[in-house]
């Protein structure tokens, strides 16, 4: 026999998953440091290979300027330039990533909180049902 | 006003039960625009100017994710664009893959953002993004706004310079490359626009999370004026021309359409609002309930009363 109190448990299970599900399951399956520490590898890399595309594109901008100022102190001041903006810009970059990952993180975990309340509570359900002879879980 | 919300009701509830249908043909009506506005403008490879390719396109685009379209989108931006000038398609894809990588690396969900700003750029009615970005998303929806209003610009650019563009072989190579980032980048009416935009977003972002009554409306009108403003400004400014009357016009638009989706969206009822103070053991509250206007659907059943003669079989 159908039992309906189940049934909208399950059928709420089942729509919270498919709305939250994304959102929750592939982030919960790593630790919090793991997680993030992975985003912010490959936002390193990320900003690394754009640094050296925008650099491509700056040279070529800049191409006469440079090749008409071969002056090795110009040249070692535009070095000292280009790796500090990128390290600023890659520190920047990092701390976003670390921001937004773990706002994520956080979401995660509350909304795993809930799915397990939801889970335990269909639990008791089954428990209780059980326990009065209304048709529980078979072992 | 009861038979617009039972309008608006009827849609909510036929969207509800048809978004299987309709979210695909919404996706296929936004990549047809997006493909044959492209065509239209600088379609210039003609094998992706078949109707037949960009079609088909659209009709695979209708079950794909908006993040696919739009990276299909640029590919034909940039497959059009090499006919006419291949340092123009490199310098193109290399900051469409940077902003790929850098902003989309973080899986935001507002690719479509990229798609709808030129399209309604061509339909003269861009003011709304702002409007519609502040109001339904956050803060970080400057950013693929700015790219459509970039994207829009260089197509402009190109359909504009083509000629130049595709005879300029006794130029050198670097100062091709000089010559088309320049104009990429100092074109006084996009930064303006960008500018336009951004701080349309943020107004309308931060009125409409303040805890006023009508917050919503008055974003809208505060979103238009400053997008007025920033305009006027860069008028005078950058000396960049804006003609004014269909500036105006796209404006009124703009609010119009915005007041529509405000309809949709959070329609709220002020005079209702109630104040609730409770404490617990950590904090005092101060709620402030808005109650929504809602009506149920008209659910209309015809019932006959006089049943039809049936006709009996006569033996």
């Amino acid at each position: 026999m159908l039992n309906e109190d189940r049934l909208k448990l399950m059928t709420g299970i089942g729509l919270f998953e498919k709305r939250e599900g994304k959102r929750i399951f592939p982030v919960y399956r790593f630790f919090r440091s793991d997680y993030i520490g992975k985003h912010m590898l490959r936002s390193f890399l990320g900003f690394s290979f754009c640094w050296v595309l925008g650099t491509a594109l700056v040279v070529l901008y800049k191409a006469e300027d440079i090749l008409s100022t071969l002056n090795l102190n110009e040249i070692v001041g535009y070095g000292r330039m280009y790796i500090g903006s990128y390290l600023v810009g890659l520190g920047v970059y990092l701390l976003i990533t670390y921001w937004v990952y773990w706002k994520r993180y956080e979401y995660a975990s509350r909304g795993m909180k809930v799915y397990v309340a939801k889970l335990k509570r269909l639990e008791k359900r089954y428990e209780m049902q059980g326990k009065n002879g209304q048709g529980g879980r078979k072992a | 006003m009861m038979a617009l919300l039972e309008f608006r009701e009827m849609l909510r509830s036929f969207y509800g039960k048809c978004d299987a249908v309709l979210i695909p043909v919404i996706k296929f009506v936004v990549s047809v625009t997006a493909f044959w506005l492209l065509n239209d403008s600088i379609g210039y490879m003609e094998k992706l100017k078949s109707p037949v390719v960009w079609l088909a396109l659209s009709v695979v685009c209708s079950f794909l994710p908006y993040g696919v379209i739009s990276f299909l989108a640029g590919v034909v931006l940039v497959a059009h664009i090499s006919s006419v000038s291949l340092e123009m398609a490199l310098v193109l894809s290399v900051i469409l893959v940077m902003a790929a990588i850098l902003y989309y690396g973080f899986q935001p969900g507002d690719s479509y953002l990229l798609l709808l700003t030129p399209i309604l750029f061509h339909f003269r009615i861009p003011y709304v993004i702002p409007l519609l970005v502040g109001l339904s998303g956050g803060l970080a929806g400057v950013i693929p706004v700015s790219l459509g209003v970039f994207l829009y610009y260089t197509i402009q650019y190109v359909k504009q310079n083509a000629g130049v563009l595709t005879n300029d072989a006794a130029v050198e190579i670097t100062q091709k490359y000089v010559q088309i980032i320049k104009s990429m980048m100092n074109n006084n009416l996009m930064l303006v626009m960008i500018a336009a935009f951004a701080a349309g977003i943020l107004v309308v972002y931060l009125i409409r999370t303040l805890s006023v009554d009508y917050a919503w409306h008055i974003a809208i009108v505060a979103g238009a004026m400053v997008q007025l403003m920033v305009v006027f400004v860069g008028d005078f400014m950058f000396d960049v021309s804006v003609p004014m009357l269909e500036f105006l016009f796209g404006v009124i638009a703009a609010m119009i359409l915005a007041a529509v989706y405000n309809f949709f969206v959070f329609a709220v009822d002020y005079s209702r609002t109630e104040y609730v103070q409770f404490e617990d053991d950590d904090y005092y509250y101060y709620v402030k309930a808005v109650p929504k206007i809602t009506v149920s659907a008209p659910d209309v059943k015809v019932q006959k009363i006089n049943s039809t003669r049936s006709r009996r079989r006569e033996f």
